[in-house]
């Protein structure tokens, strides 16, 4: 096993813990031994006796589903906010700068304050609503911020920090005129997922899938913005479009991330300042790694929302900065290399 | 040039594909169809099985009265135990505190947004009595994992309530219970409409749903069952003059409409008729001079549930105390 490879092992096995912690732990309390006769009973494909039915209906129609849609979020947030961190070369930079959230914000409260009739598409009218407004955010952010054949990453952070502002005052004003959704509207600001089944894990994973794809591949691409616009574009990388790239993929997989789970805040921020101070700043695996351990720490956080306040769930959203900075703090004390940035 | 219009192309692609579907609004076929809509609710002759329609237009069937229920609103608990179905129930959200039996049975989330499903999937429930306080996702979730669920309107008024524990009465087998409520709860507010209707005046009333910012505390607009029960109190409610349901006020607006009633519904939060009056400018109200300034449950007129005709009899207690020597 060489070198190079040991940081993937790590992070891989710090997903599948936090895998089999979040299929394992819930409110509701299943012996460890029933989960091992419900897996044994699954692999062998035998059928399960009637004690047992009820764990079995919540660990495959509750439990599977939510795991897999906040795997799916941690991965898409630990991943864009690794590469928006390089396309901007800001360490304050994460997956929300250019106003994905408060673009998804908007959407998503403007939908709720109309009355959407009980059926399919009127479930899906907050998650759809917020991922239209994030895109288009973004969309208009990137206009803004053009300046003729250049987009220059100063004008994209203050035109995605204005244009963010307008949007959640907006936003403010609508959850306040609102009568009913109040409660609705914050618990989804928060973070969380809040609609149960598949459908939400099939809707995101096309859009996870080519984003995070797309990023993966630009590792090599950031590795050479780092030494700046000029510098880049003399070692052969055309910065504008890799820098319009990059942004597209990060932005659209933010989007798909936001829409069904809501504004989760700190993964996309401080995963890939961990990653970065425990295993380098080589864009080519820091985005990886970042995707990986970004849903094994979402998974966790999701574990500690479901059961420190048993029966009541946190927003998840709380659970990873209340956890996250402290843990952020111990780690950024510990190293010893303080200049990796 | 080009890649501008690539980019602008792609952008909207995507926008596109996102968006599409919202915009022509068909349901989707593979997704149970809202019924029809009936005069709801629509009993079937026969007592058993019940079929009916809720508050989402949704179809709703039980092969006979319910015995688990799981009650995901204050107000639905309170109608559930108020009509003689309190042993039927297994579950019940944070906030359902009354009756003091409701809050021996299990807790099943809510106080943070979050309904705690995987609980409400062990407790084994042949019916989820959900109310308007839950978001329609819940109705969907739980309806996925083949729980019967039946969404409970609020009431726009009191023949709404009526119907809503008549309704509640059919799903749980208690519809005589029920109907016996019923006619007990007509028969105090016909008492408070009679002795009412020998009110002199109609008092303008404030009240007060939350001071939080007491600067600009939050009252009961038109619409609202607080506006409702202080005009069927033979009181004129200062917030029906407002546009909207739950709306902020100024103290200058408080001050000018002087109100000669006080009715603090924010009591439970600290709220006294002595920090009121110490407010800027309040000590000018003629209800401060007068000492009407009264705190007040606000349980019994926010849940829409049977208590809402003690809130009624309470209003009318305060707002003309000489009817009721």
């Amino acid at each position: 096993m060489s070198h190079r490879f040991l940081p993937y092992l790590w992070t891989s096995l710090f997903l599948l813990v936090a895998i089999v912690l979040s299929v394992a732990i819930g409110s509701v309390f299943i012996p460890l031994l029933s989960q091992l006769r419900l897996l044994a009973d699954w692999l062998m494909r035998r059928p399960l006796p009637d004690s047992l039915q009820t764990f079995a209906s919540i660990i495959s129609a509750i439990r599977l589903p939510r795991t897999a849609l906040v795997l799916l979020t941690g991965a898409a947030l630990g991943g864009s906010g690794a590469a928006d961190q390089g396309l901007f070369r800001n360490p304050l930079a994460d997956p929300y700068l250019i106003g994905v959230a408060s673009g998804a914000g908007l959407g998503a409260v403007l939908a709720m304050s109309l009355n959407w009739p009980y059926s399919f598409w009127g479930l899906m009218a907050v998650p759809l609503a917020a991922f239209c407004a994030a895109l288009a955010t973004v969309f208009v952010v990137y206009s803004l911020a053009r300046l003729g054949k250049t987009v220059p990453t100063t004008n994209l952070i203050l035109a995605g920090v204005a244009f963010g502002s307008f949007a959640s005052a907006l936003t403010s004003y609508l959850m306040l005129r609102s009568t009913g959704d109040l409660h609705r509207a914050i618990a989804w600001m928060l973070g969380g997922a809040s609609q149960a089944g598949w459908s939400p894990v099939l809707a995101v994973l096309p859009f996870l899938a080519i984003g995070l794809g797309i990023l993966v591949l630009s590792g090599h691409s950031l590795n050479l913005m780092q030494y700046g616009d000029d510098q880049a574009q003399q070692l052969g990388l055309h910065v504008t479009r890799a820098r319009t790239v990059i942004l597209v993929a990060a932005s659209l997989t933010t989007a798909a991330a936001v829409s069904f789970s809501g504004i989760i805040g700190f993964i996309g921020l401080i995963v890939p300042h961990v990653m970065r101070l425990w295993f380098g700043a080589d864009y080519r695996r820091l985005l990886p790694l970042s995707i990986l351990s970004g849903a094994g720490a979402l998974l966790l956080a999701d574990v500690l929302a479901r059961t420190l306040l048993a029966p009541q769930e946190l927003p998840v959203g709380i659970i990873t900065a209340l956890a996250g900075a402290p843990f952020f703090l111990w780690v950024l004390r510990r190293t010893k290399n303080q200049g990796y940035w | 040039m080009i890649r501008k219009l690539i980019l602008t192309i792609v952008s909207l692609a995507f926008l596109l594909a996102g968006c599409a579907p919202a915009r022509t609004a068909t349901p989707a076929p593979t997704q149970p169809l809202p019924t029809p809509s009936q005069p709801l609710p629509t009993p079937v002759p026969t007592a058993t099985p019940i079929s009916l329609t809720d508050g989402l237009k949704r179809a709703v069937s039980l092969p006979a009265p319910a015995q688990r229920i799981v009650s995901l609103a204050p107000s639905n608990t309170e109608i559930l135990f108020a009509i003689g179905g309190g042993s039927q129930v297994v579950g019940r959200d944070s906030f359902s505190d009354y009756p003091a039996e409701a809050k021996s049975v299990a807790d099943i989330g809510g106080s943070t947004g979050n309904y705690n499903t995987e609980a409400i999937v062990a407790l084994h429930p042949d019916l989820i009595l959900a109310g308007e306080i839950n978001p329609p996702e819940l109705v969907a979730s739980l309806q996925q994992l083949g729980l019967t669920v039946y969404f409970l309107p609020n009431p726009s008024g009191l023949d709404g309530l009526y119907a809503n524990l008549r309704t509640v009465g059919l799903l749980t087998g208690h519809s005589a219970q029920a109907a016996a409520l019923v006619s007990s709860l007509q028969a105090r507010v016909a008492a408070v409409d009679a002795k009412v209707a020998a009110a002199a005046s109609h008092p303008s009333v404030y009240y007060e749903l939350d001071a939080t910012d007491p600067t600009k505390p939050y009252t009961a607009g038109p619409g609202t069952f607080v506006d409702l029960l202080i005009a069927r109190a033979g009181g004129t409610n200062f917030g029906a003059q407002l546009k909207e349901q739950w709306a902020q006020i100024s103290l200058e607006q408080l001050v000018v409409g002087n109100p000669s009633i006080v009715i603090l519904g924010d009591s439970a939060y600290g709220v006294t008729p002595a920090s009121f009056a110490s407010r800027p400018a309040l000590d000018q109200l003629a209800a401060v001079k007068a000492n009407q300034v009264y705190p007040f449950d606000d349980n019994l007129v926010s849940r829409p549930g049977p208590r809402l005709v003690d809130g009624l009899e309470a209003l009318a207690k305060l707002i003309h105390p000489e009817l009721f020597k």
